[in-house]
């Protein structure tokens, strides 16, 4: 009988149930819950489905790892391992070989029109990225390194290829759990900015309508993407490859003789590059690894930078109120803070719940695309001063 | 490269400050350079004789119109015909595909739309 009993002990510890943890439990849960909000809420479906069904695999335990008696892992892990699929992808997203990539994509797709059109809007841009530097400080006051406290600030530039670049120079240790941090608070951006917008504005604020912009031309267009290549590699350095990347990309959509390229950038190379990418997030979330203190501070100053960044976008458009003959409406403040174009998005329907017949999304698109330069510039700051080429 | 900022909570106040600053200065300088975009425009304009403006008082003939606007003339007879019917006695100033001048179709599209929703007045 002993026999039998050990023999099924065995046969039982070959599989992953032997392993199962409440730790597994609660990351199913989490990665559950990101696929429900996907679905129902159509919260960044693109990212969230394939960010919570990574999760949801990573915590199956399956067999214990090669080494006789050691920890369970994952079928997902398996493939992570040296050689297997995801570990390619993982090495994508750590040798930052995707995150350009990423930003090639969203230049082909963007419009850079509405920023063109209203310069004055794009100090929304920096203004939106208190968050950053509230977070950085609150990181050093919890003990983290200034290092390690720059990475989990970049996560209030609300910018994922952005945050994954400056963490893996600064704090690449960190890159799992500040990566999700960073796109899982982009995708709930709807749930995070409303109530911080409301709480600074008055109803009448709220309802200042904005001029409709002039035309942007063509020929504006094209030139955009060159002067800001030459102004950020010449400035900006350390982040160079990713604003060089995006203004390829936007230079191969609005010079009409590349569709072909401008198309692939922004369609087929940016889904193969998603999928990679929430995967290979999705498969650092296993629950012994990302279950510890460190990331639930990470996770908490995470949060605390987004809503920083939005009232400090929200507070820098009320000031430029004092100063400008016609106001402006200071809900596009917070689309400042990057994460394009969902910032954009949550400004015009907290505007237009309001008034349904002020539209902001326009508007709120100048704000919202110089917010990227703002997080580049601000991470190119923190690369230099902290010694990162 | 080593560290320019000690790493201490000093040191964090100080980057922060810096880097919150500097971001400011350079992002007001690229909207600076983004002012002077218009001028570009300008200068391009008045180099490049196809984009002369028309003088006014003076319709310009389809066939000049279809030369500065690389709209086929087939295209232009169009558009002066159905205009003819609808608005009687006209000059066509200018033409050019929808997807380069979207303001105003945007703008007609969005007043469309908002004739559609159901509380029409702002609330107070």
């Amino acid at each position: 009988m002993d026999q039998v009993v050990t023999f099924l002990q065995a046969l039982l510890d070959q599989t992953g149930a032997a392993h199962f943890s409440v730790g597994n439990l609660v990351m199913i849960v989490v990665g559950t819950t990101m696929i429900y909000l996907a679905i129902s809420r159509h919260y960044e479906p693109l990212l969230l489905v394939g960010i919570g069904f990574a999760c949801i695999v990573a915590n199956v335990p399956g067999p214990p790892d090669d080494v006789p008696g050691g920890p369970a892992i994952s079928a997902l892990l398996y493939a992570v391992k040296e050689g297997g699929l995801f570990h390619y992808a993982y090495e994508g997203v750590a040798k930052l070989i995707i995150p350009p990539l990423i930003f090639l994509g969203v230049g082909a797709m963007t419009d850079f029109g509405p920023m063109i059109a209203n310069p004055k809007l794009v100090i929304l841009g920096a203004g939106a990225h208190l968050g950053i530097f509230v977070a950085l400080i609150l990181a050093k006051l919890v003990g983290f390194s200034l290092a390690e406290a720059g990475a989990i600030g970049i996560i209030g530039g609300a910018d994922g290829p952005m945050a994954i670049f400056v963490t893996v120079k600064l704090a690449p240790h960190l890159l799992g759990p500040i990566s999700v941090a960073a796109y899982s608070y982009m995708a709930l951006m709807p749930m995070i900015q409303p109530p911080v917008m409301r709480l600074l504005t008055t109803p009448e604020e709220r309802q200042i309508p904005m001029a409709q912009a002039r035309k942007v031309t063509k020929r504006e267009k094209i030139a955009f993407p060159l002067v800001i290549a030459i102004i950020v590699n010449l400035f900006f350095p350390p982040v160079a490859p990713l604003i060089t990347m995006l203004m390829l990309g936007n230079l191969l959509k609005e010079v009409g003789v590349t569709d072909r390229l401008a198309k692939t950038a922004a369609g087929g190379l940016m889904n193969v590059i998603i999928i990679i990418l929430t995967v290979a997030i999705g498969s650092t979330m296993a629950a012994d690894r990302f279950l510890t203190w460190q990331t639930l501070e990470i996770v908490v100053l995470g949060l605390i930078a987004f809503v920083f960044g939005t009232g400090s976008g929200v507070v820098t458009a009320k000031i430029m109120n004092a100063f400008l003959k016609t106001p402006i409406n200071p809900l596009i403040g917070s689309a400042g803070i990057a994460s394009v174009p969902i910032a954009a998005r949550v400004s015009h329907i907290v505007a237009y719940q309001e008034n349904p017949n002020n539209l902001l999304i326009y508007h709120a698109m100048g704000p919202n695309l110089a917010g990227v330069f703002g997080t580049a510039i601000s991470g190119g700051i923190l690369l230099a001063l902290l010694g990162v080429g | 490269m080593s560290a320019i900022v000690p790493d201490t909570l000093e040191g964090a106040l100080i980057l922060s400050l810096i880097d919150f600053f500097l971001s400011f200065v350079v992002i007001s300088f690229i909207g600076f350079v983004l002012a002077g975009f218009p001028w570009l425009n300008r200068v391009f304009e008045r180099r490049s004789p196809g984009a002369e403006p028309l003088r006014a008082g003076r319709a310009a003939s389809p066939a000049k119109l279809a030369a500065q606007s690389e709209i086929p003339p087939e295209d232009v007879a169009a558009i002066s015909a159905v205009l003819a019917m609808v608005v009687g006695d006209h000059r066509i100033l200018h033409i050019e595909s929808h997807q380069r001048g979207g303001d105003w179709s945007v703008a007609g599209r969005l007043a469309h739309h908002q004739s559609h929703t159901t509380v029409r007045t702002p609330k107070h």
